[in-house]
């Protein structure tokens, strides 16, 4: 479940999915609704496909996909090191609640992401915020934040949901 | 003249003079030379539609002036890194009118012109603004802003819904487009990022060409870091480039070694310090005056003119040591000399007549060349004759003191005078000549360079990756105006399209309607833009089945009512944009017509692709065939001055010697020599190429010499001993030095090298059996 905000939409688009990790080095992010696409990363590249239709462009171009990419990976195996290559990390938070605050090293992905929050409950990564240099913040609801957030629409809401409060 | 001899300090004081005038007006001339790469200059002047297509408007095919690298090693991704970098680097070079590696496109159009997309892009043709169109765009559009790709696509939204700019940045992505792996192009392998680089220099720019790869490889360095991978470099002027190294290269290391070797040979032969130092210095003022001559009376002076020039006088250089050899104790350098004059004159003025049938071949090149030699040879018979007597030691030793060349001269002696034998050898000669299989000449110019075949095959490889364009077959269209031609060009391009997709004939091209199509193409997609308020009204029921915001698509409709109303782009509107590169490459204009220039990509049916241009009043222009039909055109020529050099050569001889037995004594050996060199060449499977031609002349022309001499030297012992000596050391020295040229990679080098080679040791032999007087044993 994620909320796209843009100033070109009159509310936030909220598209609801899963994201998969058939490999290692592979992050799918497979969108159900309001509308069929996936999104391959691999390899620095992404492939959007839609209504059969797909195409390519390269992670160099959106950094903040690189940063998806890598925490991601890192997240869901446990690699705090490789976390840390990308990002100057500071946790906080209980292990109830915890907030991981991630703020990129690499000054390109600092000029459009200000930093990116990872909510998370136990071993649950439940959210993850992400602040550009400018516009909205986009929200990654996931798991069980992700269940509880169907039906909700509320942006307020929404946005308590990811910082599991 | 019969001076007493200088001082010997004064004579090396006054040669070492000459030497430092040489060097300080060798230095003179360099700065005023300008030397012209040009090939065209040595071309006679074109005669059919191909070749002034070739000489007068292109100079080369489109694909000439691009370089294409690849760089390879390490993973994709920094390999991607890498590519990009060097393009960051190289798009900002002014040396470079296009460097791509598939990344990009949007910054290719500039700001200014963004509301022209709508009559540039082909998107009018097939589709309307209307609710229905717009709806659907506007639906994808959400679907864009919430996927990972949001970020690229959102800042374009509200000027161009449509995502027309992604549309012509496809659009005008070359025909068959590599593969993007990290957003640039690869090979099919996926290991190695491809970028195509395209030269502002021509491609027969020499200069301009090094400095070109030079700044490629300059940026690769930079953008390898301490990355492992490696860069490879194709296309015409890379492989100039590489040959012109190597020419320069193998120059200097046969340079040196015949430096050492001319200068032991002297010393060996003359045993005399002084002698190599003497007899430099006609040849060097020869080489200088035939430059400064051509550089006075022509504009330009021709490489190949300095080149070729250089190769014939090298006869020079055996004027002095005629004189050396015939100069000993007892005798006043300057009777030994006046001796040996009408000999050396006779040599020189009957070549001289020859080089001056050049000025009738109506090629500026080969009209320099006729100076060139001219002024030099006359230079070095001068020089030999009113300086060298002055300059050199009046002691030196008589060869016909010798004991080995008393031997030698014995022996020669008992061999008996040739005659039907002769006949026998230049019938058989003759019959090789005509009969060997192979083609006789060798036209394609291509052939003379030394890329190895494996450079070519990469050439090959990485043109076929990355689409690049066929060098040899080119579309050209001829119209009215710039307009005229595009409109055709357009039409052409629908047909060629058709062809395509139906297959077999060709699997891409490019045309300058691509870019920039005719103002009617422009005028037709105006008329279906729609007004303001039908827009306005459009766009409002369209925004209303979508999420996004209606009041945000302001610039959209301030851009398609400028693209609606504002006059069609011409081509000078693109000045100084990226796309005035693309287009001024494929349309030329002139102040009368413009062409449009086709090019072609993965041709496979030439024949069919000709009928095409053909309906359109195009022709498909073999750029190889119009070079080839130049060079042998070019050829005809000198053959046809050859013609007329012989004939003359025979009078002035005829004039000098004044008998038909002496006259036939002098020529047999040069003529019988040339018809073995033509033999022994054909016999071997080498088709002759102008190189062959040049270095035939200066073999003719040593023989010549050396039948003149051998003939001068009459009955006498001594004068036959000493003329014996004169000419082994003149031809061992130009045996040295074409000897060490038939060694080297280069065709054109090689080919000169065996030429002269086969012809010192003809002429010579033959000169000895035939031009020398039987021997009169002293009584």
């Amino acid at each position: 479940m994620e909320l796209r905000g843009s100033a070109l939409l009159k509310a936030p688009l909220r598209i609801e999915g899963e994201y998969k990790r058939p490999t290692d080095d592979t992050l799918v992010r497979a969108v159900r609704a309001p509308y069929v696409e996936t999104t391959t990363i691999r390899g620095g590249e992404a492939t959007i496909e839609r209504s059969g239709k797909a195409r390519r462009f390269s992670l160099s171009r959106v950094p903040e996909l690189q940063g998806l990419q890598a925490s991601f990976g890192a997240m869901l195996s446990g690699d705090r090191a490789q976390l840390e290559r990308y990002y100057a990390i500071d946790a906080s938070g209980t292990r109830q609640a915890w907030t991981l605050h991630l703020v990129p090293r690499d000054k390109a992905l600092l000029a459009k992401v200000r930093d990116i929050a990872l909510h998370g409950r136990g071993a649950e990564l439940r959210c993850i915020e992400t602040r550009p240099a400018k516009g909205d913040t986009q929200r990654t609801l996931l798991a069980g934040a992700a269940r509880s957030a169907h039906g909700v629409d509320d942006a307020q809401a929404l946005a308590a949901l990811c910082q599991a409060q | 003249m019969n001076h007493a001899p200088l001082r010997p300090g004064l004579r090396l004081a006054l040669a070492l003079l000459w030497l430092a005038i040489l060097v300080v007006a060798g230095w003179a001339i360099s700065r005023h030379l300008e030397l012209s790469g040009d090939l065209r200059r040595f071309m006679p002047s074109a005669r059919t539609p191909a070749q002034k297509l070739l000489i007068d408007e292109l100079g080369e095919g489109p694909g000439s002036r691009l370089l294409l690298a690849s760089i390879t090693g390490g993973d994709a991704e920094s390999v991607a890194a890498q590519s990009r970098a060097m393009r960051e680097r190289l798009a900002h070079d002014a040396r470079f009118v296009l460097v791509a590696n598939g990344e990009g496109g949007l910054e290719a159009f500039p700001q200014r012109l963004r509301p022209y997309r709508y009559l540039l892009s082909p998107t009018l043709d097939t589709h309307r603004f209307d609710a229905a169109y717009l709806g659907e765009q506007l639906q994808a559009r959400v679907e864009d802003l919430g996927s990972p790709a949001s970020a690229l696509v959102e800042p374009l939204v509200p000027s161009d819904p449509t995502l027309e700019t992604l549309t012509l940045a496809e659009t005008w992505e070359p025909a068959t487009a590599p593969q993007r792996l990290h957003g640039v192009w690869f090979d099919r392998a996926g290991r190695s990022a491809l970028l195509a680089v395209q030269t502002r220099a021509a491609g027969f720019d020499p200069t301009g060409q090094q400095a070109a790869v030079d700044a490629i490889r300059a940026a690769f360095d930079a953008a390898r870091g301490s990355a492992k991978s490696t860069l490879v470099l194709t296309g015409p002027g890379a492989f100039s480039v590489e040959i012109g190294g190597r020419t320069q290269r193998e120059a200097g290391w046969i340079g040196t070694i015949d430096t050492i070797g001319l200068l032991v040979l002297l010393y060996v032969a003359y045993r005399n310090w002084k002698i190599p130092l003497l007899g430099a210095l006609p040849l060097a003022s020869a080489g200088l005056a035939g430059l400064g001559a051509v550089a006075l009376m022509f504009e330009g002076v021709h490489g190949i003119t300095v080149a070729f020039g250089f190769t014939l006088i090298g006869v020079a250089q055996d004027y002095p040591v005629h004189f050396f050899s015939h100069q000993r104790t007892g005798v006043q350098p300057w009777a030994s000399v006046r001796a040996l004059w009408p000999t050396l004159a006779t040599g020189v003025a009957s070549t001289c007549i020859a080089y001056a049938t050049f000025f009738v071949s109506g090629v500026e090149g080969l009209e320099q060349l006729a100076v060139f030699t001219i002024a030099g040879l006359g230079t070095a018979a001068l020089a030999t004759r009113f300086l060298m007597p002055a300059l050199v030691d009046p002691d030196l030793r008589d060869p016909a003191q010798s004991a080995v060349l008393e031997r030698m001269r014995a022996w020669i002696a008992r061999v008996p005078q040739p005659r039907m034998s002769l006949v026998v050898v230049a019938l058989l000669a003759l019959a090789v000549t005509i009969f060997a299989p192979g083609p006789f000449w060798q036209n394609d110019l291509a052939r003379l360079t030394p890329v190895p075949a494996d450079a070519l095959a990469r050439d090959a490889h990485l043109r076929q990756e990355l689409g690049a364009p066929d060098v040899r077959y080119v579309i050209a269209v001829q119209g009215r105006d710039v307009e005229d031609a595009l409109q055709r060009s357009e039409r052409l391009a629908t047909r060629l399209e058709r062809a395509r997709v139906a297959g077999g004939v060709l699997d891409g091209f490019d045309h300058p309607a691509r870019y920039l199509p005719s103002v009617r193409t422009q005028h037709a997609r105006q008329l279906q833009l729609p007004a303001p308020a039908t827009l306005r009204a459009a766009l409002d029921t369209a925004v209303a089945t979508t999420p996004l915001r209606s009041d945000v698509f302001a610039p959209f409709l301030a851009d398609v009512e400028t693209a609606r109303t504002s006059a069609p782009l011409v081509p000078r509107d693109l000045v100084g944009t990226p796309l005035a590169i693309r287009v001024d490459g494929l349309l030329l204009q002139r102040a009368d017509h413009a062409t449009a220039l086709i090019s072609l990509t993965g041709l496979h049916a030439p024949d069919a692709v000709a009928r095409i241009a053909a309906a359109e009043g195009g022709s498909l222009v073999d750029l190889k065939q119009a070079s080839e039909s130049l060079v042998a055109a070019y050829r005809g020529r000198v053959l046809w001055a050859l013609g007329l050099a012989a004939v003359l050569l025979v009078v002035a001889v005829w004039v000098a010697l004044r008998s038909p037995h002496r006259v036939w004594r002098v020529l047999a050996p040069m003529a019988l020599t040339t018809v073995i060199i033509l033999a022994v060449l054909r016999a071997f499977g080498v088709e002759l190429n102008l190189f062959h031609l040049v270095a035939l002349i200066l073999a003719a022309g040593l023989g010549l010499d050396y039948a003149l001499f051998f003939e001068h030297a009459g009955d006498d012992r001594e004068e036959q001993l000493r003329t014996l000596h004169a000419l082994i050391v003149c031809s061992l020295m130009t045996l040295l030095v074409f000897a060490l040229l038939a060694w080297s990679s280069i065709p054109v080098l090689r080919a000169i090298g065996t030429t002269v080679a086969l012809g010192v040791v003809s002429n010579f032999v033959l000169g000895l059996l035939i031009a020398r007087h039987p021997h009169r044993d002293p009584a």
